[in-house]
């Protein structure tokens, strides 16, 4: 196909849109929401995983040593770690002597009645350990355990286990909601094959006099596609924008609400960085609704 | 340049639309295809441009094997006719310029080419004055004028008239006709359905007259009325 030929069938698809506006704005809408809600979905994804890396980046081994653990023994367990730190497999982490410990238990009860009976001399030393790479805590954790001063009954904690299992829950729920956003990709390429399926209907006479004159059924077939693309790009625009309009209200309402909880590890990202993704995935999306749709309502008028 | 050999079509509802028609139309000749309705003469037209494929015997147009032929094939094929129907046919939403050049875009004829020649074709039929009209502001006179100037604007070896003058008065009529036979003196093969018993005898040219979807008659320089 030559190049004038192609200018002149793109220029007519968009002319298109624009004649059938009725048309035109029912797909865009189904456009718009179609890629809403997969964008919506999709940011929520995004947001529990971030999270998730960063409860995991948060988290902290805790290693108490037993109550009457010796000096030897607490240096044992410091050369230890500062051999991994140097190694670049602890990122940092923190000694708490008893009168730290006893301070906090202290201050976290607010009553000295419960501390009857409790001395500092009750009281634990113990370390808070950051790693570089969380999935490397099994062997840190192993190789803890076996320092005679680190207390054996529950000395050791560690709540990866639960982020797993947690991350291993999301994950089922992902692919639960890639489904269901399948189904609504196909669902959307009907509807908008059908809007389209209108104003092909109301051309096919057009189509008919067009094949009468010996037009090639690409010749046909480019202007409604060229309109699809289009009406799955504008689509995608102003579904992108009604997105990061929401998102970013929606993300500093949650944000409040979270820091007000006092749970402000958690939080909602922000738009910014992911913008250009989403907007690409909008962008192909639209246009492969777009394009589909509009093929497969052209088809079966091209058999004159 | 047309030919028919023992070529019959039966629609899927059992309809005979014509039988056993066996016909040559030469280059350069000017052709009545006669009859009352339901005589075949529609279907004789829709077999040339691939509306209608024969059901049984073969069909040749310019080159093309009409009842054998692949589904790419046909655009081309109806690109070598010029066609012009009873009720028109123009595209409502472009001037009576832009569907003359709609014919050469397809074509993909350069715009200069376009530019050239389309205002040629609207000159030829008379309507120069009224490019950019669009087809619900022209006359039916007008409008089929504007169907000639696209059926001829790509220089078509052949022409198909489907009762051209169906839907004109009288006088309107004879100047469609008149400029039918202008072109068929430039050279293209004219072939005209119709019912129009004045206009035929007074042309004098060749007449074939279908009934019941057979040729009861074929005479040169004929009339409406030695059909027997």
């Amino acid at each position: 196909m030559k190049i004038r030929t192609m200018k002149l069938l793109i220029k007519e698809g968009a002319q298109n849109v624009i004649k059938n506006k009725l048309m035109s704005f029912a797909s865009i809408m189904t456009v718009v929401a179609t890629l809403f809600f997969l964008g919506i979905v999709l940011l929520l994804a995004v947001n529990i995983s971030s999270n998730i890396e960063a409860m995991k980046r948060d988290l902290e081994i805790t290693v108490f040593l037993n109550v009457n653990a010796t000096n030897y023994q607490r240096e044992e367990v410091v050369s230890f770690l500062e051999s991994k730190k140097d190694a670049g497999i602890i990122s940092e982490y923190r000694y708490e002597s008893k009168e730290q410990m006893y301070q906090n238990i202290k201050e976290s009860l607010n009553d000295d009645s419960l501390l009857e009976g409790f001395t500092v001399d009750n009281a634990a030393e113990s370390f808070y350990i950051k790693l570089v790479d969380p999935n490397s805590s099994d062997e840190i954790i192993t190789e803890l355990s076996r320092f005679s001063g680190v207390n054996k009954d529950n000395g050791i904690g560690y709540g990866k286990d639960e982020l797993d299992k947690l991350e291993g829950i999301l994950k089922v729920f992902n692919y639960i909601i890639m489904a269901i956003l399948a189904v609504l990709m196909i669902i959307s390429v009907f509807l908008i094959s059908n809007t389209i399926r209108l104003t092909v209907f109301a051309r096919r006479r057009q189509i008919e006099i067009m094949k009468y004159v010996g037009a090639l059924d690409s010749f046909i077939r480019w202007p409604f596609i060229v309109e699809g693309l289009l009406i799955g790009l504008i689509g995608a625009v102003l579904s992108f924008f009604i997105t990061s309009q929401v998102y970013k209200w929606l993300q500093g309402f949650i944000n409040g609400i979270l820091v007000n909880l006092k749970m402000a590890t958690l939080r909602i990202m922000e738009f910014g960085p992911v913008a250009f993704r989403i907007f690409m995935i909008y962008s192909i999306f639209g246009m492969v609704i777009g394009g589909i749709g509009s093929l497969l309502s052209v088809r079966k008028h091209l058999n004159v | 340049m047309i030919r028919f050999v023992d070529a019959t079509k039966i629609y899927s509802n059992g309809v005979i639309g014509v039988k056993n028609i066996t016909v040559n139309i030469e280059k350069g000749e000017f052709v009545f295809i006669i009859g009352p309705s339901g005589s075949g003469k529609s279907t004789f037209l829709k077999l040339i441009m691939h509306e209608e494929v024969p059901t049984e015997g073969e069909v040749y147009v310019n080159g093309y094997s009409v009842h054998d032929m692949a589904h790419s094939e046909i655009p081309y094929l109806r690109r070598s006719l010029g066609v012009v129907f009873q009720d028109f046919r123009l595209l409502p939403n472009k001037t009576a310029y832009e569907n003359v050049a709609f014919a050469m875009q397809i074509v993909e004829a350069t715009s200069r080419e376009i530019r050239r020649q389309v205002p040629l074709a609207l000159g030829l039929v008379g309507l120069s004055k009224k490019a950019k009209a669009y087809p619900d502001q022209l006359s039916g006179g007008e409008q089929q004028r504007v169907v000639l100037a696209r059926a001829l604007v790509n220089n078509p070896a052949v022409l198909i008239a489907d009762e051209p003058t169906g839907n004109l008065d009288p006088k309107t009529s004879i100047e469609i006709m008149n400029l039918l036979e202008e072109i068929n003196q430039r050279g293209t093969t004219v072939v005209v359905a119709t019912h129009e018993k004045s206009i035929v005898d007074s042309m004098k040219k060749r007449v074939i007259t279908l009934e019941h979807g057979e040729i009861i008659s074929d005479v040169k320089k004929g009339s409406y009325s030695n059909e027997n």
